[in-house]
């Protein structure tokens, strides 16, 4: 036990610093190293019939991680991870039937593997993870990609050896003892870098994108660009897994690239417990090896037992077997996420001193329609740096639709919206943070399975690229987001899961997580609702400060007229869907015309 | 001319096929993917039929109900806890589909078998001799259009069921008891996924993963159609006529891609599909 200090001390810089990672890392190590001499022993006291089936089964235990990845950390539930495996089979199977085996020949199906593997991610990803895209039609893309692959290599006659596939050539000459170590190995690795991977803070983006997607996107993450990134690699993973499959089987089929492999792998997974990582190994590995044990005697029966074991997991344990036996046996623990990084604010907001002529914000003619029904109409109006513009008018004037066209360049019908001068186009939600937009929505909109200081951490990925292996041990955070966080008592609250929060932090811990972009446009949608009176008191003075002190542009949707009455320098009056009022706050929430539509609708 | 009749014909059975889905797809927003396993029972009620030595009309009732019942008991067990977690929906019910096939293969055995059509031979139509069964599937898909919309269009359960699809929170405020129409819902769209087990059966044969080839086109039909019967029939109509003319002009493998392919590019491009809107 003395030891732990000096082993720790062995580590790379990387996973040293900070208590949580310490742990982390230790058991990564120790488990790393458990799992090593198991695969080079294994074959000395194993059966060849058990090697031979766990050879198998560690390929595609190695998949069956990149599902987990996907569709348990990340959201996207995919069919289609068989696809790339069966593209590695096949760079194998044709290349040595066709050209012969040799070491330039297997260099050159180990490139053909990954080329084709990451070609097809790329296509797929393009057309399933588009701007926009339901995570339904993803998960159908996925599942028509191994149709498409198993009909083309059906198609391809002798050249494929269609439906029989190819068997029969060369490979390398290599024991099954071999294979066993290389197979373990490779899985093992995948199952570390994934454990690191996971656990760093780019991993947390990947919980963050499956929890809360709109989310992400309105703090400026591309997520197309991070799903197709994360498809490539979890493509050329299971790419080489198929190339040495097909390199010790010397078989090859189109069941390898079909539909039925990758709902399997999607079952081993659920059942081993998505969003873990050794639960599917394991999940993958008991049934695999059962599978060729049992298929045997009692082929169907066999099967169906597993067909009903995944409903009943579904239905009743969603989160698997693996995590579920762990919490019987160890208590329902909610364990924080170890680390706590200290805050370190960042001197200035990003932004530069005020420079009141330049118009921050320039609507013009802007319209909205959904089918027939107008919901804005001709909005124009032009806000400065450090105005702190209030929005008001009745539920369904067009408040929120109006936030929404300014944060997202695809919503309007019609009209131009400009930036700190530049137009936002047709720019998607992550762009226009890109310009400066920064937008809180009316719901506290956070990441309930994160903690705070993660959630924080999400919101700085766009300025700050988060590391794929660690987590930073400070995070760098503007002041007016410190500020916010300061007063609602949120900084003491760092290693908190979001979803133990009141309602009044979550709505300040997503006001902190927008300040935390920097942006110079700042949308509110009721920031304050459901605060208590002080905290409320202190975020209008966050704000006013802002704006009057760093020359940021706010707009307010806000109800509570005595809250816009203090804060404001400006108010606009939106009713049914047009600019009624525009004026200060002395002329606009006084005058009769305010005073009529309020108590016309509410009385 | 037998192209044109092909067209209708193929159309007419994945309309059937698809029907069943579109609408536990429509109430419920949860794709069924036991729906192939349907596909399957309905298949076998027909040879069960078969081996009764019945007249072989009788399948298609039989069939029916017997699809009904297995989709009442499914929505109980599985489907009732999942309405809240669409996606958790799509595997549970692949699963279902994989318990359906194993207990079918335990009963049946694996071997393709062959069941008794109610028609056969050929009649001459538009100078053309062509397969009265497949004309006759014609007729009974529309049959099958007609019934369904007159049952949405005009009952009461077909105004909730409306309803239900339009704004479920709504509707349950203003008291329809939408648990009720999405029980009857699933048991009547596995009632018609089985109907239509039976009615291709005489066209192919019966194996225990009959369902799963029909599953995957018609999932796809049914995403490219939004909620509507009538788009059904157009994207059948569309896509159902390029399956034919690519396996004719181009090959059969490209024909067999054709529906899913162009499904998928089309909702990239136009996520609402043939809907309109």
């Amino acid at each position: 036990m003395s030891k732990a200090p000096e082993r720790a001390a062995a580590l790379p810089a990387v996973l040293r610093a900070g208590a949580g990672r310490r742990v982390d890392a230790r058991a990564l190590v120790v488990g790393s190293a458990l799992a090593l001499v198991l695969v080079v022993v294994g074959p000395w006291i194993l059966p060849d019939f058990m090697v031979n089936n766990l050879i198998r089964a560690f390929l595609y235990a190695a998949v069956a991680l990149t599902v987990d990845v996907l569709w348990g950390y990340t959201g996207v539930l995919t069919f289609g991870q068989s696809a790339f495996f069966g593209i590695g089979v096949y760079a194998v199977g044709l290349i040595f039937t066709h050209l012969g085996f040799g070491v330039e020949h297997a260099l050159l199906a180990f490139g053909a593997a990954v080329a084709g593997a990451v070609v097809a991610a790329l296509l797929v990803g393009w057309l399933a993870f588009y701007h926009g895209a339901s995570p339904l039609y993803a998960s159908v893309v996925t599942l028509v990609l191994p149709i498409v692959v198993t009909q083309l290599l059906y198609s391809g006659g002798t050249f494929t050896g269609s439906s029989s596939g190819l068997s029969g050539f060369d490979s390398f000459s290599l024991e099954l003892d071999g294979w066993f170590r290389i197979a373990g190995v490779y899985l093992i690795a995948i199952t570390a870098a994934t454990w690191l991977f996971v656990k760093s803070d780019a991993g947390r983006v990947l919980v963050a994108i499956r929890e809360n997607e709109p989310r992400c996107e309105y703090l400026g993450l591309d997520i197309s660009r991070i799903k197709i990134g994360l498809l490539a690699v979890s493509a050329v993973v299971a790419s080489i897994a198929g190339y040495a499959f097909a390199g010790v089987q010397m078989v090859v089929a189109p069941e390898y690239a079909g539909f039925v492999f990758g709902t399997e792998l999607v079952i081993w997974v659920a059942l081993g417990g998505r969003g873990t990582l050794i639960g599917p190994v394991i999940g993958t590995l008991l049934i695999d090896v059962s599978t060729a044990y049992l298929s045997g005697n009692l082929p169907f029966l066999w099967k169906l037992v597993i067909g009903m074991a995944f409903v009943l997991v579904i239905l009743a344990a969603p989160e698997g077997v693996g995590p579920l036996a762990g919490r019987l046996l160890r208590g329902r623990r909610d364990r924080a996420a170890g680390l706590v990084p200290d805050l370190r604010p960042i001197a200035g907001s990003g932004v530069t001193e005020p420079v009141d002529a330049a118009a921050a914000l320039e609507v013009r003619g802007v319209r909205k329609r959904f089918g027939s029904l107008l919901v804005l109409d001709g909005i124009d109006f032009t806000a400065r740096r450090g105005e702190l513009l209030s929005l008001v008018g009745p539920n369904g004037a067009g408040k929120t639709t109006l936030l929404r066209c300014i944060a997202d360049g695809g919503e309007r019908s019609a009209g131009d919206i400009a930036v700190n001068g530049r137009s936002i186009e047709r720019r998607p939600p992550h762009r226009c943070v890109g310009l400066g937009v920064g937008r809180k929505f009316q719901n506290a909109n956070t990441f309930d399975a994160l903690t705070v200081a993660e959630s924080i951490r999400i919101a700085r990925a766009r300025v700050e690229r988060p590391s794929l292996w660690f987590r930073a041990a400070g995070l760098d955070l503007p002041q007016a987001a410190l500020r916010v966080m300061q007063a609602t008592g949120l900084d003491q609250q760092l290693g908190t899961r979001v979803r133990h929060l009141s309602h009044g932090q979550k709505q300040a811990l997503e006001l902190a997580m927008v300040l935390s972009l920097e942006p110079s446009v700042l949308l509110l949608d009721e920031p304050t609702a459901g605060l208590t009176k002080p905290e409320r008191t202190l975020i209008g003075q966050i704000l006013v400060d802002l704006a009057r002190g760093h020359g940021l542009c706010i707009v307010l949707v806000e109800h509570d007229l005595d809250f816009v009455r203090e804060i404001s320098s400006r108010v606009i009056v939106l009713h049914q869907g047009r600019i009624v009022l525009d004026g200060t706050v002395a002329e606009v929430v006084d005058s009769e015309t305010v005073r009529t539509i309020y108590s016309g609708v509410r009385a | 001319m037998a192209q044109l009749l092909d067209i209708v014909t193929t159309a007419a059975i994945l309309y059937a096929v698809a029907a069943g889905l579109l609408i536990v797809f429509g109430v419920m927003k949860i794709i069924n993917f036991a729906h192939g396993g349907f596909l399957t029972i309905g298949g076998y009620s027909a040879l069960i039929v078969t081996w009764l030595g019945w007249n072989p009309w009788w399948s298609l009732p039989f069939a029916l109900a017997i699809g009904m019942v297995c989709g009442a008991i499914v929505e109980r067990l599985v489907m009732r806890p999942l309405y809240a977690r669409p996606l958790d929906a799509i595997l549970a019910t692949w699963g279902l589909g994989i318990v359906v096939g194993q207990l079918i293969t335990l009963e049946f055995g694996r071997e393709v078998q062959f069941v008794r059509s109610p028609i056969s031979g050929a009649m001459s139509i538009l100078g053309e001799s062509y397969s009265q069964y497949r004309l006759m599937l014609v007729m009974l898909a529309v049959a099958l259009a007609l019934g369904m919309g007159l049952v949405l269009n005009g009952t009461a359960l077909g105004l909730r069921t409306r309803a239900v699809i339009m704004n479920e929170n709504l509707a349950r405020g203003l008291g329809i008891n939408s648990g009720l129409v999405r029980f009857a819902t699933f048991s009547i769209g596995s009632g018609l996924a089985a109907l239509a087990g039976a009615l291709i059966t005489p066209l192919s044969s019966v194996d225990p993963n009959m369902g799963v080839p029909w599953l995957v086109n018609a999932f796809m039909l049914v995403l490219v159609s939004g909620m509507s019967l009538v788009s059904l029939a157009a994207s059948c109509l569309v896509l159902g006529g390029a399956q034919v003319l690519v396996s004719t002009y181009g090959n059969p493998v490209a024909g067999g891609l054709t529906i899913v392919v162009l499904s998928a590019l089309l909702l990239r491009f136009r996520p609402q599909g043939f809907a309109r809107e």
